[in-house]
């Protein structure tokens, strides 16, 4: 096998710039096949970092319309309810008595609830139109946002519907440009709070951006604020997170006692354990990772036509060179060899060039976004490389064929009297 | 006996139209023989030489190589004897571009199931004159040079037989008679040596030589004095 690699490479060695022209659709197909599934590790360290930061070992319990109701208002039945968020009808029934309850339940460390609304945020002459979030002080245990300088508020802040706030990084600077917002007020509606306290910068997730966000107290919230009685969503720790779907049904039982239903359909919340939320957003990956390959796949087809193009012009070029080698002993499978094994080096050279080039420009990516405060590893899966490098030789293979055996077949004499 | 023809034929089929080359060819060269096929272009010298030289099969007759009857040889049979038992030297040289003189002595072991690769092409190389041109690449060389890397590599897998077809056609006289020395020298040795030229003072140096006119053997002569060059120094 020696042999044939030491003559396929003399062919591809003889023309430096042919080869490179001719492998570069591979390059392309599979950089961007490593950029792909590069590109959605590192969105999976992203969500992964956010999901750590919200509290890894948690659940989520959402309000949402209960099916029958959805049902009835929009005249088209529904398997399960969606979020309270997402609709018009707003559900009233999840309470901080609730969350106190749930506090109570077995492998339940700590559990907070919130509620969310939008105020004109005042600090001297600069306003803001943003998103005031009520939560229990206990969210500042659970949640992993780090207070850059200045206090969270407490228990009793919160009982006492004491008017203190904490500001998003981003809102901070917004509000207070380079002095410190600390022990300052700010007026929020029509109430001036005093800042306590300010987060280090977090990033945004999904639509929601904590930078740009202030934070106070949940019964201040409901009751200055918005006038209301009831949560948004609530966020249960737990101490055993692989007990989370037990857990899970736990609560759900809980609230359903809570809110008196007996009917499964019509449960008016949702709880959802990170596990399932990363199942759903894993699905959702694989199938963007999919389609994205399947065009980068394309190149790959359009590159290997190239190579296969490429070598029937080598295997003309070459016809006294084979009749030469013919003459001397050469096999018709030696030939087929040495044209095939020419084939699948071009797009190995060009798959590992483009491991390389994908592998760079990913590791350009990741650095970018981490310069932005963006947690986002470089990380190149090792079976995207094995998977690269086997489409690569197959793709060698599959257009390297039929010019070889193009080769194999020529007459020796022929192939001779073309010098 | 190595090489006995018999009533050997040679058609073409060229859409239909039949063209009929070698017209029973009948020949027998013993082990050790230098034989010249002599004959105009078109005469089918080169077929005959191909035939001969398993490049090619022929349409009708028997072709029994070291006494064996070669017609039912594989592809693969007759490309093993090509390796083995047979050099060619060609009158375009034909050696492979933008490689090195040794690496192009090499190519036939390439085919070969023999080792020692580099240490068996330096010694054909020496053995033309060239051990001093061995990382030399083809197109560095002289055309005599060329024709003697050619020699070499028809030497290199150490055959019975050695065809050259037109080997001096390309290159000067003194080129020309450097080669046809080295191919004396090898005939002296014990090769067999078939020499296919048109060039009557060429076909000389050779110890027997038939002529082919319209795919036929119309004369088959021995030499009596065959011409010997004085071996001249190699100036290229």
């Amino acid at each position: 096998m020696k042999k044939y690699f030491k003559q396929a490479w003399r062919g591809i060695s003889a023309s430096k710039s042919r080869t490179f022209l001719t492998t570069l659709g591979i390059m392309i197909g599979i950089g961007t096949v490593i950029l792909v599934l590069s590109a959605g590790e590192g969105f999976k360290s992203y969500i992964n970092a956010q999901i750590d930061a919200f509290g890894s070992n948690s659940v989520i319990i959402e309000t949402v319309v209960p099916a029958s109701t959805k049902a009835r208002n929009s005249g088209s039945a529904q398997d399960g309810g969606s979020s309270s968020a997402n609709n018009a009808v707003p559900i009233k029934t999840f309470k901080n008595k609730d969350i106190n309850d749930i506090k109570n339940l077995n492998n339940v460390q700590n559990a907070y609830g919130a509620a969310l609304g939008q105020q004109v945020v005042t600090y001297g002459n600069v306003s803001k139109n943003i998103f005031i979030f009520g939560a229990d002080a206990s969210r500042f245990d659970i949640d992993k946002g780090e207070i850059a300088s200045g206090r969270p508020y407490t228990e009793e802040e919160d009982s006492a519907l004491a008017q203190v706030a904490v500001l998003g990084h981003d809102i901070a600077i917004d509000l207070f440009g380079e002095n410190d917002p600390l022990g300052k007020y700010v007026r929020v509606g029509s109430y001036n709070f005093e800042v306590i306290g300010v987060y280090a910068r977090r990033g945004s997730f999904g639509y929601s951006n904590d930078d740009e966000q202030v934070f106070i107290p949940i019964s201040t919230l409901q009751k200055k604020i918005l006038g209301i009685d009831y949560l948004f969503y609530g966020v249960a720790e737990l101490v055993d997170n692989n007990k989370s779907e037990t857990t899970g049904l736990d609560i759900a039982d809980l609230l359903r006692r809570n809110h008196f239903i007996t009917d499964i359909n019509k449960d008016d919340f949702k709880v959802q354990t990170q596990a399932q939320s990363m199942d759903t957003f894993n699905t959702i990956l694989s199938a963007v990772t999919f389609l994205l390959i399947a065009i980068a796949a394309i190149s790959l087809v359009v590159g290997g036509v190239g190579v296969m193009n490429i070598m029937y012009v080598v295997v003309t070029e070459r016809i006294a060179e084979i009749g030469l080698k013919k003459a001397l002993g050469a096999t018709n499978k030696d030939i087929l060899y040495e044209f095939l094994i020419e084939s699948i080096l071009l797009t190995c050279i060009g798959g590992v060039v483009g491991i390389i080039g994908g592998s760079l420009f990913s590791f350009i990516i990741a650095k970018v976004v981490q310069s932005q405060g963006i947690t986002w590893a470089f990380s190149v899966p090792l079976y995207g490389i094995i998977l690269s490098v086997s489409v690569s030789m197959v793709i060698g293979i599959i257009f390297g064929v039929f010019p070889a055996r193009n080769a194999a077949k020529l007459n020796p004499i022929e192939a001779l009297n073309k010098e | 006996m190595l090489i006995d023809l018999k009533n050997i034929t040679k058609e073409y089929d060229n859409s239909g139209v039949v063209t009929r080359v070698l017209h029973g060819i009948s020949l027998e060269v013993e082990e050790g023989e230098f034989l010249s096929i002599m004959g105009p272009s078109g005469s089918g010298k080169s077929t005959l030489m191909h035939i001969i030289g398993f490049l090619d099969r022929p349409s009708t007759g028997i072709y029994n190589f070291n006494n064996e009857d070669t017609k039912d040889f594989p592809d693969d049979d007759l490309a093993r004897i090509r390796n083995e038992r047979i050099g060619f030297v060609f009158q375009s040289f034909n050696l492979l571009a933008r490689t090195s003189v040794l690496d192009n002595v090499i190519l036939p072991l390439t085919y070969s199931k023999l080792e020692n690769h580099i240490e068996r092409a330096t010694k054909a190389l020496e053995s033309v004159g060239l051990g001093q041109r061995l990382g030399f690449m083809s197109n560095q060389i002289s055309g005599g040079q060329k024709q003697r890397v050619a020699i070499a590599r028809a030497l290199v897998c150490d055959p019975k037989v050695i065809f050259a077809d037109e080997p001096t056609g390309n290159l000067d006289s003194k080129s020309g008679a450097t080669v046809m020395n080295i191919l004396q020298k090898l005939n002296d040795e014990g090769r067999t040596i078939i020499l296919v030229t048109h060039d009557r003072t060429v076909a000389e140096h050779a110890k027997r030589i038939i002529t082919i006119r319209d795919g036929m053997i119309v004369m088959d002569e021995k030499i009596a004095n065959q011409i010997r060059n004085v071996p001249v120094e190699d100036r290229d």
